[in-house]
């Protein structure tokens, strides 16, 4: 046996994905965050949501995750990629780097990737499906048109979500989404 | 047809069909190692006869252990603990099932925890709980409309936290399911319409729904044209045995269908109007289904179009220009519901209005239409449908089937 013959398997292509998806979900986490004091749908559901409502969205098995939690003012707040030591509720994964990649780069709809199992939820449904609209909207507000359109089931139309309104509320997510809180929250999960 | 990027289909349950498909049972349960097999049924079923003509069909072969036909029509976790303590005293060692959804839910409840062990299903929660075979069920369907028969989930009340749990594991596929016509005859003739309409909604679905797939495609197109040749007769003629025994097999390859393949519209808002107003789920699914073909025929013309097929036979498909096809396959299935409501006397429901509660009172009052359409975003079946479905379209099409009037397509929302 000639140890030589075995090198280091140098992560590659594989450190790239994570090191994506890592920041998509940085920045849904922080845009869902915003969207909760932003968007009236949003509100509404999140007030249907009970508090200390915990939930985390990752890829398994070891990552990137992203946590947010209803907090007791009633609002979600984003807080991190670390699960450690938090009692997650709601536990959606997608099932490998791979399908997370695919569902990030938008050549999966996430309806259609929910519909394909390649995500494993833990937790109670109804909660799941509340999450799952509200990351939809984030996505409209977040994501220019011709992308939202791959990643949601219906962009909405103008008569759906007026253009004004749209526009508006996604520069109010947007500067929320990178104020300075952004810095303190990935400052605390280092 | 274009083929799916990616699908899955799992069934695997022996299924045997005929008028002596009953006789058949004591030696294919001996076959997995049977020895006391308990009844699962209800007081209506037992009243109806039925658990008679079972023991006598499977008489000598087997040594019945117990009968349970303490199910109620809203069962719940407690009449599971109730049934597994009934299975464990008596030394069972599988399940005989003989009734309709409720019976065969509850049976798989029972399943579960006397095959694992315990005290309460509540103890059986959360994914990953049911890792191993459990222990053989058979299912006699005595309604030909649910295909739980087929189907991998069980869902059981928890009346306290006015929750449902829902278990979904390979091994709720039941080992045997036993399609006799002798089990539905004394079904009276307008559950017989409705349930078989809840089958002709699981094969539809299946076929328009974003699950579809070539194998589920087979079975639901074959299940849709022998309910569209078999129902009228079965519901004139009980005596029809051959037409009973077709909605048999027709509701078992629907349930096939759509347990690989999901449900959409019709079934996200009939299980919301059944569990606010107390509503039959064949009632549901029977006023709702051409709606959900409606509401998605914007986004699976083609899929929608070729339903007509199997429904009004090749004839009718072919004179038919391919953009009218969705709508003639919506209108076969409003005549049917017609004739269906015209045989029965009135009992066949065509719209939401016109459903009374015993006392003569509407079981869906106008005003219940926006909580329905609010309560239907904690549905699962919202997700396989293809287009969205948000309150505001839900109410819409609430809207049109309480008055039974088509669907104004200019309503539908469509997105940029
Ligand atoms: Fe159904």
């Amino acid at each position: 046996m000639n140890i030589d013959r075995y090198p280091e398997i140098r992560p590659g292509k594989k450190v790239f994905k994570k090191a994506y998806a890592f920041v998509v979900l940085l920045v849904v986490g922080r845009g869902i965050e915003a969207a909760d004091r932003v968007d009236g749908e949003v509100k509404d559901i999140v007030r249907g949501l009970p508090e200390g409502f915990t939930f985390s969205l990752g890829v398994a098995p070891s990552g990137p995750w992203m946590v947010i939690r209803k907090e007791k003012s009633g609002k979600l707040r984003y807080l991190g990629w670390r699960r450690f030591g938090k009692t997650i509720e709601l536990d959606m994964a997608i099932r490998n780097i791979e399908a997370a990649f695919r569902i990030f780069t938008f050549r999966e709809s996430t309806a259609q990737a929910h519909n394909n199992g390649r995500f494993s939820v833990n937790g109670n449904l109804p909660n799941a499906l509340a999450i799952m609209r509200i990351m939809d909207i984030a996505e409209i507000y977040l994501l220019p048109k011709i992308i939202a359109t791959l990643a949601v089931k219906r962009y909405p139309d103008r008569r759906e979500l007026p253009p004004g309104r749209k526009h508006f509320n996604r520069l109010r997510i947007y500067l929320r989404a990178f104020s300075p809180g952004l810095f303190r929250v990935v400052y605390r999960n280092l | 047809m274009t083929m799916p990027a990616y699908y899955d289909f799992c069934s695997r349950v022996k299924t045997i069909s005929g008028e002596n498909a009953m006789e058949k049972i004591p030696g294919l349960l001996k076959g997995l190692g049977v020895r006391r097999p308990m009844i699962v049924t209800d007081r209506g079923v037992e009243a109806a006869g039925l658990i008679d003509t079972v023991t006598e069909a499977i008489d000598g072969g087997l040594d019945i252990g117990a009968i349970y036909a303490d199910i109620p029509v809203d069962s719940d976790y407690r009449v599971v603990d109730d049934g597994a303590a009934v299975y464990q005293n008596n030394r069972c060692d599988a399940i005989i099932a003989v009734g309709g959804g409720s019976v065969i839910d509850t049976a798989k409840g029972i399943n579960i925890l006397a095959s694992l062990g315990g005290k309460s299903l509540l103890g059986c929660q959360g994914a990953g709980t049911i890792r191993r075979k459990l222990n053989p069920l058979a299912v006699l369907p005595t309604t030909s409309g649910t295909g739980s028969e087929m189907t991998l989930v069980a869902v059981i009340a928890d009346t306290e936290r006015q929750e449902k749990m829902l278990f979904v594991s390979h091994f709720l596929l039941p080992d045997l399911a036993v399609l006799d016509p002798r089990l539905t005859r004394t079904l009276p003739d307008f559950l017989t319409s409705q349930t078989a309409m809840d089958a002709l909604a699981h094969a539809c679905e299946s076929y328009y729904c974003m699950e579809k797939n070539p194998v589920s495609d087979a079975l639901a197109l074959r299940a849709i044209s022998l309910i569209s040749e078999h129902l009228l007769p079965a519901v004139r003629n009980p005596a029809e045995t051959s037409a009973r025994l077709a909605l048999a097999n027709a509701s078992a390859m629907a349930g096939a269908a759509f347990s690989n393949s999901m449900v959409g519209l019709v079934h996200n808002l009939g299980h919301v109007v059944g569990a606010v107003c107390h509503v039959p789920h064949g009632t549901c699914m029977s006023i709702l289904l051409p709606y959900g073909l409606e509401y998605n025929t914007h986004r699976r013309e083609k899929a929608i179009g070729e339903i007509l097929f199997s429904l009004a036979g090749p004839e009718i498909y072919a004179k038919t220009p391919e953009k009218a096809r969705p709508d003639k396959a919506v209108e076969q299935i409003r005549m049917l519901n017609e004739d269906l409501h015209n045989i029965t006397g009135g009992k066949h429901p065509r719209f939401l209005g016109e459903i009374r509660n015993k006392d003569g009172t509407p079981a869906v009052p106008r005003s219940a239409l926006p909580e329905i359409a609010r309560k239907t975003m904690a549905d699962g079946a919202r997700l396989p449908n293809p287009e969205e479905i948000l309150p505001e379209d839900a109410l819409m099409v609430l809207e049109h089937a309480w008055a039974g009037i088509h669907l104004d397509r200019s309503r539908i929302r469509k997105g940029a």
